[in-house]
């Protein structure tokens, strides 16, 4: 990993660096007075905002969701969250409003071809479309039993040092999850280089799968949780030196919240 | 001392002190539901990244101590890293261009006074003395928490140059607060 300089304190700010690359940027800021001063100036800048009343009740949602979180979810100190554990769905707050998601139907029987669809309409608008999925499920579902899938697409954010972008696309269906990345004006790779992709909660990473960039600097994956139980928080790209890992070893060049 | 009394409100909630929690609650929940809501422009949205906040601390994620500086700093920063994520899942259209230059408005014979006055006249004072594009970018990268490659795509400008512009606009900002704060004498 890359020594961290005034250059990551951007990102610093921008909260996409793991925990391991907070340390080193908090080594780097315990140093460099600039870059401090810059945090704290920045650390200022909400008191620009306008005084606003907050809702009424508010504490007291607030309060008894965080209390009841804790009590559902312990030990919360170690974080030690593994992909495969039963729901932690439960503890999610109670108040909490509908997940920002695009709702979507469709027939169940058309499973078998509509999932590589997924894939294939996804890649070709540049996953940037919820709409044409919707469109597509409107098409085919007339009549029948239906169940719900969830898709979510998301533009995520290239690390200060990394020219390249990516976009996202997660479809939830029951208890599996999908991930299509597509990425662009990646930088080539070297040797067994690729990028994997990471699926975190609290900061704990699964590998969601791996592309390399073509002569265009473009690349794709796709891969499928079946039984996904986890609400991850957040979705990363490393810059792996080799396939397969099972814990990120490259620097996070892409990422973004979910 | 302020700072201190906020990270000993941290301790006792790092060790599942329900009273500081409250406390520190109480402390901030004013300051930090008005940038929330300057934020996300949907109060809503803003009481839901607020609840993040506080189940990030109550879990202690992202430890905050003495050494990563004020904890204020920290707290905004966590804070508006909860409103980003729902800003972006949001999936609001790009703000229009009028919206961009509202950051320093303050027509303050209007408006109401804040609790958090002294700080706000201070840095709205540094803000104003940066060029209408510095305080764009701020406006973009730091309010709307727009990614530099939306930033780009709205001001048409190369991706570099966004990069480069907003740590432009963040340097100069750090030396225009620290001028107001040394006492008003602008250093370049």
């Amino acid at each position: 990993m890359t020594k961290m300089n005034c250059d990551h304190v951007i990102d610093y700010l921008n909260g996409t660096f793991t925990e391991e690359e907070m340390r080193e940027f908090q080594l780097h800021l315990n140093s460099c007075e600039d870059c401090r001063e810059l945090v704290e100036a920045v650390g200022e800048l909400p008191y620009l905002a306008e005084a606003a009343e907050p809702p009424a009740g508010m504490k007291a949602r607030i309060l008894a969701n965080v209390f009841d979180e804790s009590h559902q979810q312990e030990p919360v100190k170690e974080e030690t969250i593994k992909a495969q554990e039963p729901s932690i769905e439960a503890a999610q707050p109670a108040a909490k409003p509908a997940p920002k998601v695009v709702p979507m139907v469709k027939p169940p029987k058309e499973r078998i071809w509509w999932r590589p669809m997924i894939a294939a309409v996804l890649l070709v608008s540049l996953l940037g479309n919820a709409y044409a999925l919707m469109q597509l499920s409107d098409d085919d579902g007339d009549g029948g039993a239906q169940t719900e899938a969830a898709f979510q697409s998301i533009d995520l954010q290239a690390s200060e040092s990394f020219g390249g972008t990516a976009k996202a696309a997660l479809v939830r269906e029951g208890d599996s999850l999908e991930v299509v990345v597509q990425g662009e004006g990646l930088q080539a790779l070297s040797g067994s280089e690729v990028y994997q992709i990471w699926l975190l909660k609290d900061g704990q990473p699964i590998p969601a799968g791996a592309f390399e960039a073509d002569a265009g600097g473009q690349g794709a994956a796709f891969y499928q949780l079946e039984q996904n139980t986890e609400e991850w928080d957040t979705i990363a790209i490393t810059l792996e030196p080799e396939a397969g890992n099972e814990l990120p070893e490259g620097e996070i060049v892409l990422s973004a919240g979910l | 001392m302020e700072n201190s009394s906020d990270f000993m409100l941290y301790r006792l909630i790092q060790d599942k002190d329900k009273d500081a929690l409250e406390q520190l609650y109480d402390r901030y929940e004013k300051i930090l539901f008005s940038f929330l809501l300057k934020m996300t422009e949907d109060r809503a949205l803003a009481e839901e990244a607020m609840q993040e906040v506080f189940i990030k601390i109550w879990r202690g994620t992202g430890e905050y101590d003495e050494s990563k500086g004020k904890f204020t700093s920290w707290l905004f920063t966590m804070s508006r890293n909860s409103a980003i994520d729902l800003i972006r899942k949001r999936k609001k259209p790009t703000v229009p261009l009028d919206e961009i230059n509202d950051m320093a408005d303050g027509d303050s014979s209007v408006e109401q006074k804040a609790e958090w006055q002294e700080q706000k006249d201070q840095i709205q004072t540094a803000v104003e003395r940066l060029s209408a594009e510095q305080q764009k970018m701020i406006q973009l990268f730091y309010f709307k928490g727009h990614t530099h490659e939306a930033i780009a795509e709205i001001c048409d400008l190369p991706l570099g140059t966004v990069k480069s512009r907003i740590r432009l606009a963040l340097g100069k900002l750090k030396k225009s607060l620290h001028g107001v704060q040394e006492g008003g004498a602008i250093d370049d």
